[in-house]
Parts: C-alpha cells; structure tokens; sequence
C-alpha cells in the first residue's frame, strides 16, 4: 500500500500530466502516503456521501429524530457485502466492473449497462453541481457564479491541473467530512441515547418512514461506488494474495461511509427533529434551519461539507464514467488523448460537465426534485449492477475458487431481492408524485 | 465478407437437410498466419454442446452450417492445445492493436476463405462491428457517415496481441511476438495502458535487454509497478541491462529492503555504480549523471583509441565525447568524434585533446546544471569530484528533461491540434 488511492481514470489522468513533465518524481511520502494509507476502499466510500446523501440523512435525522439510526448498521453490512464483493472481483480478476460486463455478456448487455449508467451517473453529477450550488448560495453566492466556476474549475483540474494540485484538493476535500463530525458535537446530543437509538429498532409503518428508510438504503449503496472500487483495485494491481487487505479497506470503506452519516443524521436530530421543520428541497435547507438553533458556527460548516462532498462527487463521477463507457467499447480514452484521438472520451468527459452544470442553471430548476430524480435513477440502476455483479462473481472462469460462498451468496441474493422491492416501491411512489 | 457475429446462433442442417442444432462456436488453430477453422461447437436440441471436426462440414455461411454426415460420433473430437474457441476466448474481449500501439476491444471476427480454408483473417475493431451485432447495420452506419465518423476498422489477425487478463485462453497467452518487433518506446505506450498484471505479463515476455528499454521508457511510477511485480532476479537482470542512472532513479523509488535485495541479486560491477549514484541528492549533478561514459589515456594514438571504439561499440550517446584520465581517474581533458576522426592515426591523445576541460562538482544544483550545458554549448558535462577524479556524466538530454520537467507548459494547444511529438 504505498500508492494514491484514486481512480483509474484518474491515475491516468495524472500520469499523463508527469509524461508531460519528464523528470516529474512520485515522492511516496507525506500526502501521498497518506492517501495510499487511505485506500481504495475509504476513498469510495467519501465519493458515496454526496449531495444526495448528505440530503438524504439530514432527511432522516430531521423527520425521525434518533428513532431510525439503528438502520445505519443494517446499510453498514450492505454496502461491506457489495464492496467486498467488488473489491474481490478487481483484485481477482485485474479488471474494471465495465470490462468485465462485456468480457462476459457480449455488447447488447453493456450497451444496455452503460446507458443506464449514463443516465444514472449523468444525473448524479447535476445532482452533485445543485448541492454545490445551494450550499454557496447559503454564502450569498448565486449558483450563476457557483456552477460555471466549480464546472471548469473540475474540467480543468484534471485536464490541466499538475499531479500535486489534484492530490492537495482531494485531500482538503477528504477533510470536509469532518466538518459533519465537528457539527454534530456543537450540536450537543445526548450521545447515551444515540448510542441505544443505534441498537434498538423501532419501525413506523407510515409511507413517509418508509420511504426514508428506502431512500436510505438506495444513497447509501450506489452503484457508483462499485465501479470506482473495483476499477480502483484493479488499477492498483492488487492481487488474491492480498485479499485479507482488499476486505479489510473495503469493510473500512463501509464503516467510514455510514460514521459520516450517522453524524449528520445526529446532527439534524439533535436540532430540527420536533421543531416541525421538513426538509423537502435539499441539505442545504439542513444548513439554513441550524443557523437560529445551533448557530452560524454550525450552518457554515454543514454547508461547507455539504459544498466538498459535491464538489468531490462531481470531479471523480464523470471520470470514472467515461473510462468506464469507453473501456467496455474499446474506444480510445485518456484525458491526455487530444480530441482527434480520444474524440468519444474527451467529448463525453466535457458533455457530462457542460450538460450536468446547464441543467442546474436552467431558470427556476428546482434542485431538490433534480436530487430526488437523480436517485431514482440510481435506484433503478443499483440492482441491474447487483446483478451483474453476482451472475460475475460467480463465474469460475473469472473467479477461479474465489467464488461467493454458499452464505455470502445467499445473504448477497437476498439483499438484491430487498433492493428491488424497495426501488419498485421507491420509484412507483415517485412517480406517482410527480404524476399528480 | 463473413463475420463471426452471422453465424453464431445460425441453423446446422445435417445432409438430409434436417435441423440438427444450432452454431454455438467455432474453434480454429493457431500457429498459422491466418488460423484455420478446424471444427465447430453445435448446441443440440438437448441443450448439450458437442464438437464436430471441420471435415464434417460440408459449408458455413450467414445462412448457416450445412454437414456431410448425418450421424456424428461425438467422441471422435477434442479441442487440441494449439486451439482456442473463437467466440468464448475472443469474442468482446481486449486485445493489442500493434500496428495501432493502443488498446481495443474485439467488436467481432472477420472469417474469409484463404488457400482453400476458412479462416481468421481479422478482427473488428470498429463501429461496424458494434452495429452490427446490435442489428442496426444499415441505419446505424447511414447515421454514423452522415456525421462523419469512420465506422469500419479491422486489425489482420498478425498485428493482434491478447491482452491477458481479459483473454482467459491459456493457450493465446504465450506468444507476444507481434510486441517484439515494435520500438521500444511504443511498447511502453501499450504497456501504459494496460492493467498492472498484464503490464508485467509482457515485460516477462521480452528478453532483458529489450525489457530494460522499454523499462526506461516508462513514467516512474509505471516502473515500480512493473519491477515490483516481477521476480527479483528477473528484476536485478532487468536493472543491469538499464543505464545505471536510469537503474539508479528507479531505485530510489523502491524500499531500502527492496533496494538492498535487488542489489545483491545484480553483477556486484552494475550494483556498485547503481549503489554508488544513488548516494546523490536527486536534484544535483550527481543525481543527474550517469556512469556510462568511455575514457581513454594521454598517451595512446587516436588509432589506438578509434580500435577500441570500434570493439566497444558503445551507444551513439555515449561516442560524442571522450573523457582522458590519468592512472587515477583524475579529469585531463575531453576529446570530440571529431577531433578524433580528423587527428593523424599516431597522435597521441594529449595532443589533440581539449585540455581543462568544463566539469561541476556531484552535488551541483540540477538547474545550474541545465545552465551550465546550455551556456558552453555541450552534449555532456562531466562531473568530479573535490580531487577532480571523474565520476560520472550529465548528458544533454538528462538535463533538459529536468528543466522542462519545472516550466509549466501549455497544454491547451495540444488537445484541439495534433502535435509533432505523439
């Protein structure tokens, strides 16, 4: 473990800068060394808590107060199931999640996976661009300044930007998620009772808790993070000799995920639950109903994570999904590629941007909805990869005897069959809304 | 023109005309240029799938398979080791284009008749494939014209090499002949592109010379992938083949316990110099330098020293300047190919040398270096020690890399035009 714990796409990306700058020296100390510590495994897992996440928790804290915090160990031991998974089959097998669909399924199936992933990621990061947008506009920024300057801030981050430069920002944007975890203690629970919210269910059978609880299953396991982490591990060259780390740093990943947002989920708790506050637009509503109750102190930092997690989401999503739609067709890819010879990736890397950043602008877009629309989308998503994912990791021709277990498959099935139950309730009950 | 993609899933109709399965398959025999169909995998009415040798098959086209026999003895064929199945082993899968030095994916397999058999001659790497298989041919490529895109792209089958994590065959793993006859620095580009299993698959392939090459034409952290991958004592005979300031660079990137095994492993002469420059700070002349240079005594003729040239024959980087040295290694003065090649056969080199040469010390800045060079107009500087014993020397291009290395350069320019150097 002595390297950077990013992307694929965007290790390439970097060492495509350092051909251009010959003599450009990895030093494997301090910050590097760092991150390398990190691994693939946390990384993917800060990417998950994006805008939609953060919404989403807040949600959970604000409407249920501590009452349904024991479902963060149940999504806890989902996402370590499907992460592990996906850790094993990069390292197992060397391969990206993409690749492996199309080794695997012939071109109809990755077609079908990689439109769907479009879509799904593509809304994602018009998603990610809203979340930046509202939390600035706590600040007093309008999102007219907020999307275009974050749009080609990202764009030429990673297109011009030098290897130190990308490192620093992930870093500094790894350190917002404490923010969470400093606001929950301004806001001064009584940790005790957190503690036995944490182990004690308790089940409401009201549509609204109920669709909460799918919403949070469905932010938490995205499909996003699945392709990162394989494609991550994979490019690390990890192989099954190594497999007792790939789980340790994937179940680490897991745990980090869910610690992030059981504080959000404590902080909104702690101080809109009872006060008869909803939250229905985005977080950054979280963030302006904590000014008059927990203070300033506690809104500028809410608003601030809230503001690094989009941005971060919104720099590695649509990376990661233009390697990913042109490795599985075999098309040219590389953001050092110029635009004649990697004309699908560097044209689809700038449309995901351009595209993700207009929709956020267009006059009187409400953000929220977009939010909501983009995690329907990925809940949909979510148990097409599932499956994918387990008809893979099944195969002995890949796996060899790194097959699932008996067990693991069965809890792994069923988790699927749970996914698409809740999404067909999730996404009906959408629908109907938007419907009315 | 016949692709894989028509006929799998067609009908197979024994003499009679009667249907007697479905084409699952197709296995061909490698070794040739263009790998000969040998047999065929029939899915039956029972589900099972069985192997019919090719001297059943009476004809195979887009309609289908037509057999000369109507009763099939199934254990009469098996799938011989130099054999691969055409649709399970290569089918979708990620192959080396050589003649186009990057990565592609197999969209589908172009089969035609040659010297009387059917067999592999291409595989499609393009759009055409793509459309194709998706059943949208015709306005697929109508659309895809219109806008200007080129939609047909086949690779003959002798510029493909597999990609071996993605072709599960064994049997197409061995070969990587194709890579061996590309420059070394176009390996590298191919090399770049792959995941790190397969990067230290083709490095293994290639003799230690040749490996050493494309070794230095690697970024850094590409190189301690690849060396950390292999066997050490594949990695130290790499490392010996390396210039000892490439070996020493990529050293210093590895783990002190690395670095100690890889120096035990390497001839203790190649080892002493690598152990030597690593010693040096990376940003001054002594990190900058190499050990590779040629010297030669004040007292021997220019024949004399031509001869040995002649029987060395050293790298042409290393011909331009020769360095004179005393018993004691001690810095006299330089000689040029020129002045070496105009001076009469029995002059003695301290005639014709350039006496006091230019020299820095080891731990000179890197950019004073760079300076220097360009200031005097050099190919290479020479750097001593405090008694002025010679240690070693900074080439041209070693320097320049470094200062370019620290100017930002523009890279806007280079995406929207082709540039000279890719």
């Amino acid at each position: 473990m002595n390297r950077l714990a990013l992307t694929r796409p965007l290790r390439r990306a970097q060492r495509s800068i350092r051909e251009r700058l010959p003599n450009f020296r990895v030093h494997r100390s301090g910050v590097l060394a760092f991150l390398g510590v990190l691994g693939p495994g946390l990384i993917a897992g800060l990417a998950g808590n994006d805008a939609g996440g953060i919404f989403t928790y807040s949600q959970l804290g604000a409407e249920t107060g501590f009452s349904m915090l024991w479902i963060l160990p149940i999504t806890t031991v989902m996402l370590i199931v499907v992460l592990e998974m996906a850790a094993r089959m990069g390292a197992v097998s060397g391969q990206g999640l993409g690749d492996l669909i199309r080794d695997d399924f012939g071109i109809r199936w990755t077609l079908f996976a990689m439109v769907v992933l479009l879509i799904a990621n593509g809304s994602n990061i018009a998603a990610e661009f809203a979340g930046a947008a509202a939390a600035l506009e706590i600040f007093d920024v309008p999102r007219w300044i907020t999307v275009p300057v974050v749009a080609a801030g990202i764009w030429a981050l990673v297109v011009f930007g030098s290897y130190r430069l990308v490192e620093r920002v992930f870093l500094s944007v790894a350190v917002v998620f404490l923010a969470y975890v400093v606001s929950a203690f301004v806001a001064g629970p009584d940790w005790g009772e957190v503690g036995r919210a944490l182990v004690t269910p308790t089940v409401h059978f009201e549509p609204s808790f109920l669709l909460l609880m799918i919403a949070t299953v469905g932010t938490t396991v995205t499909p996003y993070m699945f392709f990162y982490l394989q494609s991550s591990v994979a490019d690390k060259g990890l192989g099954p000799e190594e497999l007792g780390f790939e789980r340790a740093d994937a179940i680490m990943g897991a745990v980090w995920t869910n610690v992030i947002a059981l504080f959000i989920v404590v902080v909104t708790a702690a101080t809109l639950f009872g006060t008869g506050i909803t939250l229905t637009n985005g977080a950054e509503e979280a963030a302006r109903a904590l000014a008059p109750i927990a203070g300033d102190f506690a809104q500028a930092l809410f608003a601030f994570g809230l503001f690094g997690a989009s941005v971060l989401a919104a720099t590695v999503m649509p990376l990661t999904t233009s390697y990913t739609v042109c490795e599985s067709f075999g098309w040219e890819s590389g953001i050092s590629r110029r635009f004649s010879e990697a004309p699908v990736f560097m044209g689809l890397y700038t449309a995901l941007i351009v595209i993700g950043a207009l929709v956020v602008l267009v006059p009187g877009m409400p953000l929220g909805a977009l939010i909501i629309l983009s995690q329907n989308l990925n809940g949909i998503l979510l148990p097409i990869i599932l499956i994918f994912m387990l008809r893979l990791v099944n195969n002995p021709r890949i796996m060899g005897s790194h097959v699932n277990s008996r067990w693991l498959n069965v809890v792994a099935w069923g988790l699927t069959g749970l996914v698409v139950v809740l999404t067909l309730v999730l996404f009906g009950t959408s629908l109907a809304g938007w419907l009315q | 023109m016949l692709f894989l993609s028509q006929i799998i899933g067609r009908p197979v109709l024994d003499r009679h005309g009667e249907p007697f399965g479905k084409v699952r398959d197709l296995i061909v025999a490698l070794g040739e240029r263009y790998p000969p169909v040998t047999g065929l995998v029939v899915r039956v009415a029972s589900g099972r799938d069985i192997f019919l040798p090719w001297s059943d098959v009476e004809s195979l086209d887009a309609s289908g398979a037509r057999l000369h026999t109507s009763s099939i003895n199934i254990a009469s064929f098996r799938q011989r080791p130099n054999e691969i199945r055409v649709w399970l082993d290569l089918q979708d899968k990620q192959i080396v284009d050589v003649e186009g030095r990057k990565i592609v994916r197999v969209n589908d397999i172009q089969l035609a008749p040659v010297r009387g058999r059917l067999r592999l001659v291409a595989v499609d790497v393009g759009l055409a494939g793509i459309l194709r298989r998706l059943g949208l041919s015709g306005p697929g490529e109508r659309l895809a014209r219109a806008l200007g895109v080129e939609v047909e792209n086949y690779i003959e089958w002798e510029d493909v090499d597999p990609v071996e994590s993605s072709v599960s065959s064994l049997k197409l793993r061995v070969p990587h002949q194709a890579l061996s006859t590309l420059h070394p620095a176009d390996v590298a580009h191919i090399v770049e592109q792959l995941a790190p299993r397969d990067r230290t698959g083709i490095l293994a392939s290639l003799d230690d010379e040749r490996a050493a090459d494309v070794m230095e034409e690697l970024d850094a952290e590409d190189q301690v992938d690849v060396l950390e991958a292999l066997p050490p004592e594949r990695a130290a005979d790499i490392l010996e083949e390396m210039g000892p300031d490439e070996a020493a660079d990529l050293m210093a990137d590895l783990s002190e316990e690395r670095q100690a095994e890889l120096l035990s492993l390497m001839q203790p002469e190649e080892a002493e110099e690598v152990r030597g420059l690593l010693t040096y700070g990376e940003e001054t002349a002594g990190g900058l330098m190499t050990t590779d240079f040629i010297t030669v005594r004040p007292d021997e003729t220019a024949q004399q020293v031509i001869d040995r040239l002649r029987q060395l024959a050293p790298p042409s980087d290393r011909t331009y300047y020769l360095y004179v040295t005393d018993a004691d290694g001690k810095l006299e003065g330089t000689v040029t190919l020129r002045g070496l090649i105009i001076a009469s056969p029995e002059t003695r080199v301290a005639d014709f040398m350039r006496p006091e040469p230019i020299s820095v010390g080891a731990d000179l800045d890197a950019e004073q270096v760079g300076a220097a060079i360009a200031r005097y107009n050099l190919l290479a500087l020479p750097v001593v020690d405090e008694d002025g014993l010679l240690l070693g020397i900074v080439t041209v291009d070693d320097a320049f890399e470094r200062a370019l290395g620290e100017g930002w350069r523009k890279r806007l320019p280079e995406i929207f035009e082709p540039a000279e150097d890719r």
